[in-house]
């Protein structure tokens, strides 16, 4: 599972909370209004710590956190700890379901004032809000948090470059943002755009900007950890041992409209393991009430859920698992090749690799898609497969199939190298180590063929798919995400007029639904499942206060204890 | 030959001629390879862990046969979806996994069969439906080729550098020394995993040598690399004590080359602790190839090896113990048949020899 991907999917989660917030905003708005103002939203939250709170929560956390520094994580694992420590201006509900994809305001008083050319947006920071060590919140701060996060290098310093201004200060980390304005008597930031950006919230609900004091260092804070807003703050972080979270002394949920709960256990303590066996194990004893991120391995499922049912959840993120097929490179170059491995793939057979929690696709949107129209373009047909092969002129071409070492993701291509053998091509399966997987398959030099590769949403809108993933005109030399190479005039037009629509209406809808064919009868890619995970809890657990959320998935601060 | 004399022939000519023929024989001279053999062949437990050691090569070698004749598949081959008759009844290769009947269930392989399938799946298969039993023994030839060539290839340059920096000593010994230290200060494993994992995306490419990544000689020339050290010193240690003796000045002072010197006069008399490293250390590559491979840094998949074939089973080691167990069991048979045998070699060639490989 490619964390890298998993991260994005967080931020891109956000600009369906647009989508939905723009839709109330369009149903609600006044006509011929210079600017729109959408609503501030109250949103009573699913927990609440009445009666509810207990001493100390543990988990067995996987070995996935890359930083606990809020300007430098771009992993799940890091993000899912400090979500409930660092707040941003905007964030999401703490709720199950579709709704937990909805923008509420956490720092903000409000959601954002955007100017009617969708270039400005104007927030107001909530009054009495202070940091975990006392001192207040100011405008200021987060005008410096987006600055730090240029000087950090930080990974999210991409979602920011529409900032007028923001360009010029990555490349010079001298002056200030132009484009951010923050009036620390008032509250009132202002944030400029050089164009409009449909996904903006979204981007203001992310870790990167979520404010720091101004005097934060511009370096690796994960184990000083700065101060902070949320109902909890990061006592200590050993890496590769240890994180503790407790109760942050100056948190006022009241103060943030009940959008952010004050959080069930006093203290959180996320044990680093290594081994899912072992954190399964450690789960089951009691010394942790939570698996996090860990799944159960396949030949004890059965019998924990023989043991264990109340205690297990199943849950299935929005996430792609599929062969990519370079497209500028023989002999995926050619339609036909592409084709035949599509009809080759019996994807039944992929879904008992992956241990039988999966469900067979054949297109890139995941069913949870409002967007999402089943399509079936590619039933399994070996004979139609080799006949495809032969036809192409390739046949016996030698074929280097990608993919990482990590979890059961080489069985996938031990499989498909299988199969591609038998169509007729000559295949060798080639597995590098996970750390360095993505960085060389996106890079253009490695010229890779055929490979590996997963996408779990960073926000749920179409655009984090194929914008990211197959619009041509965003391929790269490097870091390149769409490993495919796919550049068709078509799509690429239909992919960038949709990216200027503000709203998911179901006209837009059905028009996404058509690239998702579109696409797929160009066959890029062999999209084969999506995946299903689970959360397993120890017996004290109370999984009737069980959030699972659409972007952070297990929300640990609304759990209760039996 | 003296006339047979009876005791009452008995007279002091005959006395002569009985002293004559009591004369004792020459002693008839035995090499010591020969004495070696003497001693080895009267060690039964040696011989008995050679035999196994021969089977299990054999074993190996005969996998295309098995896989062809007897399992009808071959090492790569997936069955996910098929089913099997064992014992007349069908049986998924793979079980289907899910939400069945309201129960969430995990996709299992098929455990061993032990010939109740007609020779099909007789340890069971692996996730991808692939046979074990085949796999296993392909993945012994894997394993013992990359063993004995890394040994044969690690013990040559050993002995090289050995032969060099205790024979000229000096700046070249220095330099020799210092590069075992070098080697020394990194773990082996540690070692062999940076190399594998560097030479894991393009391979090898320099001195005029190209092997692509993937190829089963990436693992075998690092595993051969990393333990140079390991069996050069301790031949150093041996040449540097022959150098002083007083063949090799006779030599020298008779004006032998040093090639000759080398070669000719030292080579052979370290040859039976070499015979007996090299035994050894493939054992002791067998269990590094394995180690490496299951850490992802050696044989790369598909390729079958025991170590391979190890990770493979390791997500299923409650349901499936023979995934692993198997080719665990396979490693400890191999390596303990070549470690008693090594014994064995070693207390015929030189009892007195401290030989061992550690690291």
């Amino acid at each position: 599972m490619n964390r890298r991907h998993r991260l994005k999917w967080l931020l891109t989660a956000a600009s369906f909370s647009v989508g939905v917030a723009l839709i109330a905003a369009a149903c609600g708005g006044g006509g011929g209004s210079k600017t729109t103002t959408t609503s501030s939203g109250s949103t009573t939250t699913s927990s609440s710590a009445a009666g509810k709170s207990f001493a100390l929560f543990r988990i067995a956390m996987d070995t996935g956190t890359d930083y606990l520094d809020p300007g430098l994580s771009y992993t799940v694992e890091g993000w899912g700890v400090m979500w409930n420590v660092y707040l941003p201006l905007l964030g999401y509900k703490h709720v199950n379901g579709p709704d937990g994809a909805t923008i509420v305001p956490y720092l903000a008083e409000s959601l954002p004032t955007v100017s009617s050319d969708g270039k400005t947006y104007t927030l107001t920071l909530r009054k009495g809000v202070k940091y975990s060590d006392g001192t207040p919140v100011k405008a200021s701060d987060f005008k410096a948090t987006i600055e730090r996060d240029y000087k950090v290098d930080s990974p999210g310093v991409g979602f920011f470059g529409n900032i007028v201004g923001a360009a010029e200060f990555g490349k010079t980390k001298q002056g200030s943002i132009s484009g951010i304005t923050a009036d620390d008597a008032t509250g009132k930031i202002t944030i400029t755009l050089t164009a409009p950006q449909g996904d903006f919230m979204n981007i203001l609900a992310t870790e990167f900007a979520a404010p720091l004091p101004a005097s934060t260092p511009a370096k690796d804070q994960s184990t000083t950890p700065a101060p902070s807003t949320g109902p909890y703050i990061i006592q200590s972080y050993t890496p590769n041992k240890e994180i503790t979270l407790v109760r942050n002394p100056h948190f006022d949920a009241s103060l943030l409209g009940g959008n952010v709960p004050v959080g069930n256990p006093d203290k959180v303590v996320w044990d680093i393991i290594g081994d899912d066996n072992v954190a399964l194990q450690r789960t089951i004893s009691g010394q942790d009430d939570w698996m996090s991120y860990h799944p159960i391995p396949p030949d004890r499922l059965s019998q924990v859920q023989q043991k264990y049912p109340d205690q297990i959840k199943l849950f299935t993120p929005a996430n792609t698992y599929y062969f990519f097929m370079n497209t500028r490179v023989a002999p995926f170059n050619n339609l036909k090749v592409r084709q035949a491995v599509n009809y080759a793939i019996d994807r039944q057979a992929l879904v008992r690799v992956y241990g039988g929690l999966a469900q067979t696709t054949e297109q890139v949107l995941p069913p949870t898609y409002p967007q999402y129209r089943k399509i079936n373009p590619y039933p399994y047909n070996l004979a139609k497969a080799k006949a495809l092969i032969a036809a192409s002129g390739d046949k016996g071409m030698a074929v280097t199939v990608w993919n990482h070492d990590r979890g059961l993701d080489p069985r996938a291509t031990a499989y498909l190298t299988d199969v591609l053998n038998s169509i007729g091509l000559k295949a060798t399966q080639k597995i590098v180590n996970a750390a360095v997987y993505w960085t060389t398959i996106g890079n253009q030099a490695t010229k890779a063929q055929i490979g590996f590769a997963d996408w779990f949403q960073d926000y749920p809108h179409p655009l984090d798919w194929f914008d990211v993933l197959l619009n041509g005109e965003r391929i790269t030399q490097t870091h390149n995400n769409n490993y495919a190479n796919f550049n068709d005039a078509s799509v690429n037009t239909q992919i960038d007029s949709l990216k200027k629509e503000p709203v998911l209406t179901p006209a837009v809808n059905s028009r996404w639904a058509l690239v998702d064919k579109e696409v797929m009868a160009q066959a890029p890619w062999a999209p084969f499942l999506n995946r299903q995970f689970t959360d397993f809890f120890y017996s004290s657990v109370d999984l009737s206060c069980y959030v699972n959320h659409v972007l952070y998935e297990f929300d640990y601060s609304t759990i209760c204890m039996k | 030959m003296a006339e047979r004399v009876t005791e009452s022939e008995f007279t002091l000519e005959s006395a002569s001629l009985l002293a004559a023929a009591d004369e004792p024989s020459a002693i008839r001279g035995r090499s010591p390879w020969y004495l070696a053999w003497r001693r080895l062949r009267r060690n039964y437990v040696a011989f008995f862990f050679l035999g196994l050691f021969i089977v299990i090569v054999v074993a190996c070698m005969l996998a295309p046969v098995y896989a062809k004749h007897v399992a009808h598949t071959g090492p790569n081959t997936n069955h996910i979806l098929e089913n099997v008759r064992v014992n007349g009844k069908e049986t998924p290769v793979v079980s289907p996994g899910g939400i069945i009947k309201g129960k969430l269930v995990a996709s299992i392989p098929i455990g061993p069969t032990w010939f109740g399938a007609g020779g099909k799946f007789v340890l069971g298969a692996d996730q991808n439906g692939r046979d074990v039993a085949v796999r296993l023994l392909y993945g012994g030839r894997t394993s013992l080729f990359v063993g004995i060539i890394s040994s044969l290839i690690c013990v040559f340059f050993a002995v090289i550098l050995a032969l060099l920096a205790a024979y000229y000593g000096g700046w070249g010994d220095f330099v020799i020394t210092r590069f075992f230290d070098l080697m020394f200060a990194f773990p082996v494993i540690l070692l062999g995993i940076a190399l594998g994992s560097a030479l894991a995306i393009n391979g090898f490419h320099h001195f005029g040598i190209n092997i692509e990544s993937g190829s089963i000689w990436i693992p075998t020339l690092i595993i051969s690399y990393v333990l140079v050290p390991y069996v050069g010193r301790p031949l150093r240690g041996q040449v540097l004590s022959l150098r002083e003796k007083e063949f090799v000045e006779a030599s020298i002072a008779q004006g032998a080359s040093p090639f000759r010197v080398m070669f000719v006069e030292l080579l052979p008399n370290i040859a039976s602790s070499i015979l007996v490293f090299f035994t050894l250390i493939i054992a002791n590559n067998i269990i590094l190839e394995a180690a490496l491979s299951f850490l992802g840094a050696g044989v790369q998949p598909p390729t079958a090896s025991w170590g391979t074939q190890i990770a493979d089973g390791q997500q299923l080691i409650v349901t499936r113990p023979w995934l692993s167990l198997a080719p665990g069991l396979a490693i400890i048979l191999t390596v303990l048949a070549l470690n008693v045998f090594g014994d064995g070699l070693r207390d015929a060639l030189d009892p007195r020899a401290k030989v061992k490989v550690s690291h």
